[in-house]
């Protein structure tokens, strides 16, 4: 046998002994894999599903599966032992009589079967904390006031009015059921037409009656019938006829946090330095003519509600601009937890500074302005280093061995 | 009665009809000396493909590298593990998607499976790529074996069907871009591209018909296509004369080589190389997963959305060029010349050595190293500097940006060739061996650049710089 042969031979052999092993390795592992495998592939579809509830459901059943008023919490342990088909079939085809609509594309809904199977694990093996901070993440996080309880100074003045009785209990109502969706003394939200109007307030009491009974169909707006008395229906339809007479407050928005994450707080920190920083100081201390943030007397009197409208839409007469048309509501919403995070450090009086980049220059703060340096992408010039020298090598080293061999007779010759 | 002998005693047949399968069908023992096995190889099937005795010199490793035969194993592997994941695979959506996350997570073996298919597949592009460019750069491809140059340049597009089909089947996120972003490349064929894109597709954009579509393609036309051409490529080898000898640069041709029977001396060299590669894959493929992202959603497009990486090369040059010019004029001249090659280059003489002669490896490095430098100095000179477009406003598109830096491309080749064959003294072969060598190591540097290079918005960045898809 030649060295070659003999080389060969062995090299065969140890191919056939590590295909043999390898296989044999695959077949050992295969049970902890494939049991990996599934769990990944729930993680993955816990990811994907926590994404569609943020996006779909925690309107009405709450950042994390609580339920808003009428709407059924979902982080229950009795949904978790419900067959992941019956969960399937109520997501797609929706619950006839109530809010639930169909939710599967071949039911008229915006979800495929897939997503749909994918809600059904979460409802059965979901971390309902998870959930809220993906759903906050996302900017989701409902902000419309869900439940609130009647203010019993307005309701004292309600019940003095003509015939008041039946306004305090339709606000009763009112504040129990349908203030999630339809807002605040009736004003209305993203969600549901304020019922404070005067159009509304032509439309027949019979009319009323029948449209909460029966619900909308095509919208959120269920039928009432079989959850609310009929005396309550009564006293809803007179609210809504009348609802002129009530004062302002008698439902008031609740003061709902703007909830955070740690991931919101480090984007609101980013935007906060990138965007307001310039006016209102880097740590919230208010700059000349730019009222600071960063006090107990703002942060104490200004609820996240109303940060956040003043972001939005700014205040007129100021310099404060509009931001709504410039930032998501998740931007938003993560900049106003960013400033609220102050309020337990916040001092009584800020102590404004001054712009960071106004006035001459021996005025300006130049410690604010120093920008970052980009670090040197030492790679990059290593890299186009290195494939510059390769071409100048393989061109040299051609052009220098062509020369060499340039008047050589061709091979055989030679 | 008495006892009938086991075999005819004149004919030495076998007298059961068994006996005569066995013995038509494989060989009736180890024979010892050269001659019974010149005689084994002719009298069996799979041993047929072979002479029974070749020339030794051709059994160099370092001439074929083995890469015809691993291709050819490759593909015997693919229809081997792509027969088990058929019987698991439903060609619908989302139900593909839901058999593939099945094979993960329920069936034995299932994972393996599907990534040794998923390996081979993309190793058979490369070895298929490498095979076709030893034949060039050996020669080997001179009369008489234009045909089989053809054949090969055919299957090598086949096998770039049959891996694109392959794609979608997953039907995942990877799969629906990939395959929206190539398939949107057959539109800018004049006349008839949007009647083939939807003939394809089976709809305006990536469906399940498509899946089906797809499908039937990749399990049926593509591979009975290939192995048709396969039997033709092996039987032409033969006709031609078997390989090319090969020689070392300075060797004469030899008139009377030596020669040796194909048992044991190709057999176990072919036994040994597949034997390593499929080992090779199997360890590659239980530890290295193939690739799978979420379910296709139409809806959310990734940024950036790639073609499958062979064809990245051709997404770099709807970059710089008008789409009709990047996806149908520059692929249609490559492959053309490509057909072309074995008419322009015939000069056998130097059959059989590395790129022709000494002074062809100078040239071939000078070419790699010029195209190394000027390629990417295109792709950086387009990006930041040019702007066709404005230069030449008012003209049409396909001009301005397409014909008008293509003719600027072509000429700046034309203009090295010129300095090649002038400047240099370069004969005809040595002129296709430069141009060749330029463009190859041009469309390994784009598919590279477009891989590796570009980022969100296809914008030019560095590797470690892309953001992870997951």
């Amino acid at each position: 046998m030649s060295d070659t042969t003999r080389i060969e031979t062995i090299a065969g052999y140890a191919a056939a002994a590590l295909l043999v092993i390898g296989l044999g390795v695959v077949l050992a592992l295969e049970p902890t894999r494939i049991d990996a495998a599934a769990d990944h592939l729930v993680a993955e579809q816990l990811d994907g599903a926590m994404t569609t509830y943020a996006e779909n459901c925690a309107v009405c059943h709450g950042l994390s599966g609580e339920g808003i008023g009428a709407t059924p919490p979902l982080a229950t342990d009795a949904l978790r032992s419900v067959a992941p088909e019956d969960l399937q079939k109520t997501i797609s085809r929706g619950l006839f009589d109530t809010a639930m609509p169909a939710w599967a594309i071949a039911e008229g809904g915006p979800l495929s079967d897939y997503a749909v199977a994918e809600l059904a694990v979460l409802i059965r093996e979901g971390d309902w904390g998870d959930v809220r901070d993906r759903t906050v993440n996302l900017g989701l996080a409902p902000l419309v006031p869900f439940t609130t309880e009647p203010d019993p100074a307005v309701l004292e003045v309600v019940g003095a009015l003509d015939d008041g009785a039946v306004l305090v209990a339709g606000l009763e109502t009112y504040a129990r059921d349908c203030v999630a969706c339809h807002g605040a003394d009736g004003a209305g939200t993203a969600l549901a037409p304020a019922l404070d109007d005067p159009a509304l307030r032509e439309t027949s009491a019979d009319e009323v009656v029948r449209t909460i009974s029966l619900g909308v169909s095509g919208t959120l707006m269920a039928g009432w019938e079989g959850t609310l008395a009929p005396a309550d229906l009564d006293a809803l339809a007179a609210l809504i006829g009348r609802w002129d007479e009530v004062p302002a407050g008698a439902v008031p928005p609740p003061a709902n946090d703007v909830p955070v994450t740690e991931e919101s707080l480090a984007l609101g920190e980013s935007l906060y330095q990138a965007n307001c920083a310039q006016c209102h100081g880097t740590d919230g201390q208010g700059t000349r003519m730019i009222p600071p943030l960063n006090e107990q007397a703002f942060l104490a009197d200004t609820p996240d509600l109303a940060i956040t409208q003043i972001v939005t839409q700014g205040v007129p007469g100021t310099p404060m601009p509009a931001w709504g048309d410039r930032m998501t509501a998740a931007e938003i919403q993560a900049i106003v937890g960013y400033v609220r995070a102050w309020e337990p450090t916040a001092p009584e009086v800020a102590t404004p500074s001054r712009p960071a980049q106004a006035g001459p220059p021996w005025m300006r703060d130049e410690s604010a302005t120093v920008a970052a340096a980009e670090p040197t992408d030492w790679r990059g010039i290593a890299l186009a280093g290195g494939v510059l020298l390769a071409a100048a090598g393989l061109l040299g080293a051609g052009f220098a061995s062509f020369v060499r061999h340039a008047r050589r007779p061709p091979a055989g010759e030679g | 009665m008495a006892r009938t002998p086991d075999t005819d005693t004149t004919t030495g047949e076998p007298r059961s009809g068994l006996g005569r399968l066995r013995r038509r069908l494989s060989p009736p023992g180890i024979p010892q000396d050269d001659r019974s096995r010149a005689r084994l190889v002719l009298d069996t099937l799979v041993l047929h493909l072979h002479p029974a005795r070749i020339p030794a010199p051709t059994l160099r490793w370092t001439y074929t590298w083995g890469l015809g035969g691993l291709a050819a194993l490759l593909l015997l592997l693919l229809v081997a593990t792509g027969v088990f994941l058929q019987a698991n695979y439903t060609p619908a959506a989302p139900d593909a998607y839901l058999d593939v996350l099945d094979l993960r997570s329920d069936v034995w073996f299932g994972d393996l499976i599907r990534n040794i298919h998923h390996w081979s597949a993309n190793l058979l592009i490369v070895v298929a790529v490498l095979h076709l460019l030893r034949v060039f750069l050996t020669g080997a491809y001179r009369p008489p074996r234009e045909v089989n140059w053809i054949f090969g340049v055919l299957m090598l597009l086949l096998v770039l069907a049959a891996n694109f089909t392959g794609y979608l089947l997953p039907w995942d996120q990877l799969a629906f871009w990939a395959i929206t972003v190539g398939t949107s490349l057959l539109t800018y064929i004049p006349l008839v591209g949007d009647r083939l894109a939807s003939l394809l597709l089976g709809g305006p954009e990536v469906s399940g018909a498509t899946l089906l579509k797809f499908y039937s393609l990749h399990i049926s036309v593509i591979p009975l296509s290939l192995f048709a051409l396969m039997s033709l490529h092996f039987w032409r080898v033969r006709k031609d004369g078997g390989l090319t000898l090969p020689r070392r640069v300075d060797e004469e041709p030899e008139e009377k080589p030596e020669r040796v029977t194909t048992i044991p001396h190709l057999v176990r060299r072919e036994a040994v190389w597949a034997l390593s590669w499929l080992a090779a894959i199997v360890v590659f493929a239980a530890f290295v997963a193939a690739p799978l992202e979420g379910i296709a959603d139409p809806a959310v497009s990734p940024n950036p959305a790639k073609a499958p990486w062979y064809f990245m090369g051709v997404q770099e040059l709807l970059l710089h060029f008008h789409p009709f010019v990047a996806a149908v004029v520059v692929p249609g001249i490559v492959i053309g010349g490509l057909l072309l090659l074995p008419f322009l280059d015939v000069d056998s003489a130097s059959v059989g050595v590395w790129f022709r002669s000494r002074r062809g490896r100078s040239l071939a490095a000078m070419a790699a190293g010029l195209s190394l430098a000027l390629t990417p100095a295109w792709v950086l000179a387009d990006e930041l500097v040019l702007d066709w477009a404005g230069l030449l406003a008012g003209w049409p598109a396909v001009v301005a940006n397409g014909f008008v830096p293509l003719t600027v491309a072509v000429v700046v080749l034309a203009a090295l060739d010129r300095w090649v064959a002038w400047s240099l003294e370069g004969t005809v072969e040595e002129r296709v061996l430069f141009v060749v060598s330029f463009l190859f190591v041009a469309l390994v540097v784009l598919t590279v650049i477009g891989i590796f290079f570009r980022g969100p918005g296809m914008e030019l960045t560095w590797p470690w710089a892309i953001p992870a898809a997951h």
